[in-house]
């Protein structure tokens, strides 16, 4: 099993703050990551030097054994790695379908001249890179809306737009930054296998940061815990569900006492009960 | 004492006072005056005194500030009688300013006084004007009488179409059959008809064939003008509005294209006397060229720096194409006169008819192209950029040299637009090449529509074609700009023909047979 | 696959290189020029070196002020008030019109029979003047951010900028409309003879110091001395800053966020009119036009110092005058080519170095 992304002592500093520091990981291809952690601990960020948006100071970033670390974003892009965002960043004017159309700009080859002269690579392409948007609309549960502009959809429909966007680029690796942030249950519980649906069906290899332990804890095959920029827990779901260190960063450090008392209290009630 | 409806009608009041002072101090008035009485044909005012059309021109303004007031105050509470006071105030106010303004200046006419040495445009004409020809009291009360009652009128007439039901469901009704007939299957269907299509093109293509003609020399010097801002709004918009880049300094391409071209085709300073279609050529790469190196350095800019740069570049190169430094090579402050015409198959091809062909060519060929590049590829990668491009950059695209792309193509665009102007103008100077060649385009495609072809027709056509034909206001002209860029930023910044995205998904057909059309 | 990102990650290594490299050699080029020139040419004494030098503090002075009307506003509101040139313009009318007034307004003694009232009360007239200026490009600063700017307070920086172009252009067509296009002069009161000043000697030939250049050069320490104590020592001055920091916490901390910045274009419009009357003392001619080129100037001054940096803006325009008085002459190049200069600085400085000499990098944004 080949790794998809390695990530080695990758550091980032702005000024004085360490945002991330001396972070490893590895994800195998075709696994579904998570990582999670308290808000500032440094996750985007880890994104942001992933995609190319930030130039790591120290360590590397390995793309299926090539180098990506330093890459300017559009490179990235175009080696396969897709990425979502936190706040929806869409382009608010244009329709949907064209902002699939964006995600495809790696995977078409037509430039300014075909495109005057009207070049049959330029129509073939142009046809071609339509039918595949409402491909990918109806697969995300979008159809029918593809003309609409994008800051006139719901938020469930510009999240899965976003996505759809990002499928656009046929990646290898796909960055979800925090995908059910704002939804109910019903649909946070339908992104989820959605999600799934995208490693199972598409064999994309998915990174994401979550803060819904629902979520991370159903459909990880990995969990990496970050806190002020470091990595401080990894493995399985259920080794980090009870990672004392992991449940301190959250709740903070006087949590061991808390749970010594209510463990205790447990045991009294237990015991008068019986 | 706050009173929300003195409040209104102070606000339209002052606001309508300011704007009779300032007219007053420009010099409006007689303009103002004759612009009306040319609506009845009687600009030698024969019918009626000029003061009658000065007076329609008052009582207008009056109405608007009725209006406005009436509106404000009718927002707030649904009342005829204080809508009615609110408009009464406004003219008061409005009035006042009329009435002080009458009473200073009408006493200095009757001491005869000029005040030309420092108001230039407040001749003594103008101030008997502002006074109906009379006494400086008796002017000021009639300005003051007029004003509250034509507010009043105002605000009436407001009341009347928007309040009152039956004329406001007839508007409505009346709106409502507009919006139908456009956008009824019908319609639509008479639109997409290959027929009907093919019979309007070759309508089109005989008025651009015949018109010209046949309207004189004049229009076509006119409309000829205005299709070189065309060129240069559909250039400026490629840069500007798809990809966002605000270029300031945008006579500086059209400097070059001018220029090159004159240089290969002006007996002095080279005697170069290349071939017309040659040195157009020649003078749409070199801009063309300009574009690509300038834009190496400068496209990483955040924007409004990058505006400041261009504005730069463009007075760099005004100054230096003034100066005497570069005399022997571009001509220096005179500019480079005789440059030739045009020949087409050895015949010359200079009359204004030719001109006014050879633009509506360049027009075509241009507005084509970028018809063409605005929902491909390349131009979807430019509005992303615009929009955001950060995420324009994560999507894939490479940023730079899609930006660098836009501005070398505009550029292009400039120079092609630069030559011809040179051409038919037989002359190019540094002071064809100023700020206000660039602010003009910029005004244009703001008014027109940023981003959007016809938008650009239409702001050509409003700021250079309108002016022309009003000619009166031409000294008004970039007053009018400033004025209309504030406002167009306020209420439209997108235009008046905002950018509209394709439908993609109702409209185009599969390629899958089995498909069938959805 | 490996080739092609190694080629990736050299050239953008070589892409950076160039920035540096160039404005390396351009410095090179022109210290080689001005050494050439000066040194070696010798087409200038001495004693003219001095007069450039002077006559450019005397302009960097009023350049400063005008700049820091610049940095006041982007530093707070993050826009670059374009139409700011035209209030100095507007100021500087404001002044003549003092001028002109007094001028007409006989005061006959008996010692002199045309004596009027400029040269009877010469401080008054001139305190008078400076008040006007001061007033009228007050009030223009506020009205333009009340009504202009002020809807557009959340609008992108790039449609602030679009309106600011059509202000500037507005107020200077009104200014020609109603004052005529051409220049006008401005007579000073006897006390400040643009003749008049002192004399010295510099290696044997006398250097000239006007009265008026002075008097332009201290006016202008001393409000920038007045200026620095406000933003740094008063209630107001804390609060332009707070709101120049972050707006929103200011608002938070209980700052009127409006009124702080309807009082910066008030203090901007201030120091702009000040200067503009210095500018019509100084310089004898006004017209619609006479803001155009030093708001330029200045905001080139503004951007070389760091703009939001108010200590660079007074030393860009310092900086900025006396490179335009000594560089056309230090580098051989024609007088008329003086204003190419200053453009010149300032697309190269936006290019090599937007930050400014003093200036801050910009944050990026939030992904």
């Amino acid at each position: 099993m080949k790794n998809c992304i390695q990530v080695n002592q990758v550091s980032k500093y702005f000024g004085g703050l360490t945002a991330v520091n001396k972070v490893d990981l590895e994800v195998s291809e075709g696994s579904i990551t998570s990582i999670i952690g308290p808000n500032g601990a440094g996750k985007t960020t880890l994104f942001n030097c992933i995609s190319g948006y930030y130039k790591p100071e120290v360590g590397q970033i390995l793309f299926f054994s090539e180098p990506i670390h330093g890459l300017p974003t559009y490179e990235v892009a175009k080696m396969g790695i897709s990425r979502t965002y936190q706040n929806i960043r869409l382009f608010s004017q244009m329709t949907a379908i064209e902002n699939i159309m964006l995600g495809q700009h790696t995977r078409l080859t037509n430039i300014w001249i075909d495109s005057i002269l009207g070049t049959p690579r330029h129509n073939r392409e142009y046809k071609r890179s339509i039918e595949e948007a409402k491909r990918l609309l109806k697969f995300v549960g979008l159809q029918g809306l593809g003309d609409t502009q994008a800051k006139n959809l719901p938020y469930g429909a510009q999240r899965r737009l976003e996505i759809a966007r990002a499928l656009g680029n046929k990646p290898k690796l796909l960055l979800l930054d925090e995908p059910t942030a704002g939804m109910n249950p019903q649909e946070t519980t339908k992104m989820t296998s959605f999600i799934r649906s995208l490693r199972d069906d598409l064999g994309i290899t998915i990174i994401l940061i979550e803060h819904d332990m629902r979520v991370v804890m159903d459909i990880s095959d990995q969990i990496a815990v970050l806190d002020y920029g470091e990595k401080i827990a990894e493995g399985l779901p259920k080794d980090i569900q009870s990672n004392q260190r992991v449940i301190e960063a959250y709740l903070g450090p006087d949590v061991s006492l808390l749970t010594k008392k209510y463990q205790e209290r447990k045991r009294l009630r237990h015991a008068v009960t019986n | 004492m706050k009173n929300p409806t003195l409040k209104n009608g102070l606000t339209a009041g002052v606001i309508f006072g300011i704007l009779t002072t300032v007219m007053f101090l420009i010099g409006f008035n007689e303009v103002a005056a004759k612009l009306i009485s040319k609506v009845f044909s009687d600009q030698n005012f024969t019918k009626f005194p000029q003061y009658y059309y000065f007076g329609i021109f008052m009582v207008l303004l009056g109405i608007w500030n009725g209006n406005i007031a009436a509106k404000a105050e009718f927002k707030r509470k649904n009342d005829l009688l204080s809508s009615l006071i609110a408009s009464i105030i406004g003219g008061l106010i409005a009035g006042l300013f009329g009435l002080i303004l009458s009473l200073i200046f009408g006493s200095l006419v009757e001491q005869q006084i000029d005040v030309r040495k420092y108001l230039v445009s407040v001749s003594p004409e103008s101030i008997k004007l502002f006074l109906f020809e009379k006494s400086a009291l008796t002017g000021g009360l009639i300005e003051l009488g007029l004003s509250i009652i034509s507010a009043l009128a105002g605000g009436l007439l407001f009341y009347l179409f928007n309040a009152v039901n039956g004329v406001n469901k007839a508007k409505q009704s009346l709106f409502k059959n507009y919006q139908s007939l456009i956008s009824s299957p019908k319609t639509k269907e008479l639109l997409s008809d290959p027929i009907f299509k093919i019979a309007m093109y070759l309508l089109i293509a005989v008025a651009l064939i015949v018109i010209p003609r046949n309207w004189g020399s004049y229009w076509n010097y006119v409309f000829g003008t205005v299709g070189i801002y065309v060129l240069l709004g559909i250039g400026l918009n490629m840069i500007t509005g798809w990809a966002g880049q605000l270029v300031i300094g945008y006579s500086f391409f059209f400097a070059i294209g001018a220029y090159t071209f004159a240089i290969f085709t002006s007996p002095e300073p080279h005697n170069l006397m290349w071939n017309f279609w040659i040195a157009l050529g020649l003078g749409v790469l070199a801009a063309g060229l300009s574009g690509l190196l300038l834009g190496l350095p400068i496209l990483n800019l955040r924007g409004d720096y990058l505006a400041i740069v261009t504005l730069g570049l463009g007075e760099i190169i005004r100054i230096l194409l003034k100066s005497d430094l570069l005399t022997d090579f571009t001509g220096g402050p005179r500019g480079l006169q005789k440059i030739a015409g045009p020949t087409l198959f050895g015949k010359p091809f200079n009359s204004d008819v030719d001109f006014m062909y050879l633009i509506i060519v360049a027009v075509l060929v241009v507005s084509f192209l970028a018809h063409r590049l605005q929902n491909s590829r390349t131009g979807k990668a430019w509005y992303a950029i615009n929009l955001d491009e950060t995420v324009a950059k994560a999507t894939g695209v490479n940023s730079f040299w899609s930006k660098l792309l836009a501005l070398t193509l505009s550029a292009a665009i400039a120079g092609l637009a630069g030559a011809i102007f040179a051409s038919r103008n037989q002359y190019t100077g540094p002071d064809d090449h100023t700020l206000m060649v660039s602010i003009n385009v910029i005004c244009l495609i703001i008014v027109g529509g940023i981003g959007n072809i016809p938008g650009i027709f239409l702001g050509a056509f409003v700021l250079k074609g309108v002016p022309e034909i009003l000619r009166e206001i031409d000294n008004y002209r970039m007053l009018v700009f400033g004025v209309l860029l504030i406002v167009m930023m306020r209420i439209r910044p997108e235009g008046f023909l905002p950018l509209q995205r394709p439908k993609l998904e109702k409209f185009v057909k599969p390629v899958n047979p089995e498909g069938g059309a959805q | 696959m490996t080739n092609t990102n190694s080629q990736n990650i050299s050239k953008i290594k070589i892409s950076q290189f160039i920035r540096p490299v160039i404005s390396t050699l351009i410095i090179l080029y022109l210290f080689y020029r001005i050494y050439t020139v000066v040194f070696i040419e010798s087409s200038f004494t001495p004693d003219i070196w001095v007069r450039f030098a002077i006559s450019g503090l005397i302009i960097g002075g009023m350049y400063a002020l005008i700049a820091i009307g610049y940095t006041l506003v982007y530093g707070i509101m993050f826009m670059i008030n374009f139409a700011h040139g035209e209030v100095m313009m507007l100021g500087a009318f404001g002044g003549f019109f003092i001028f002109e007034l007094f001028k007409g307004i006989p005061t006959p003694t008996a010692a002199d029979p045309n004596l009027t009232l400029n040269n009877s009360h010469p401080y008054l007239t001139i305190i008078l003047a400076f008040a006007m200026g001061i007033l009228v490009s007050g009030l223009a600063g506020y009205f333009l951010e009340k009504i202009a700017y002020r809807p557009l307070r959340k609008a992108p920086r790039l449609i602030l900028l679009i309106t600011a172009i059509g202000a500037s252009i507005f107020l200077q067509n009104l200014a020609m409309l109603m004052f005529g296009p051409q220049r006008k002069n401005v007579v000073n009161p006897e006390i400040l003879n643009r003749s008049n000043g002192w004399e010295f000697l510099v290696s044997g030939k006398s250097v000239f110091l006007t009265y008026t250049g002075v008097f332009s050069l201290i006016l202008s320490a001393v409000l920038m001395i007045l200026l620095y104590l406000l933003v740094q020592h008063t209630k107001l001055g804390r609060s332009m800053r707070a709101v120049a920091q972050d707006q929103n916490t200011a608002a938070l901390m209980g700052v009127d966020v409006d009124d702080v910045i309807s009082k910066t274009f008030v203090i901007s419009g201030i120091l702009a009119g000040a200067a503009g009357v210095m500018w019509d003392i100084h310089m004898g001619l006004v017209n619609h036009y006479t803001g155009f080129l030093p708001g330029i100037k200045a905001f080139t001054a503004a951007v070389m110092g760091g703009i939001g940096n108010i200590p660079g803006a007074m030393f860009g325009g310092i900086f900025l005058g006396l490179i335009e008085s000594l560089g056309p002459a230090s580098l051989g190049i024609d007088f008329q080519l003086k204003d190419v200069i200053a453009f010149s600085i300032l697309v190269l400085v936006l290019i090599i170095r937007p930050s400014g000499i003093f200036g801050e990098k910009l944050s990026e944004e939030k992904l």
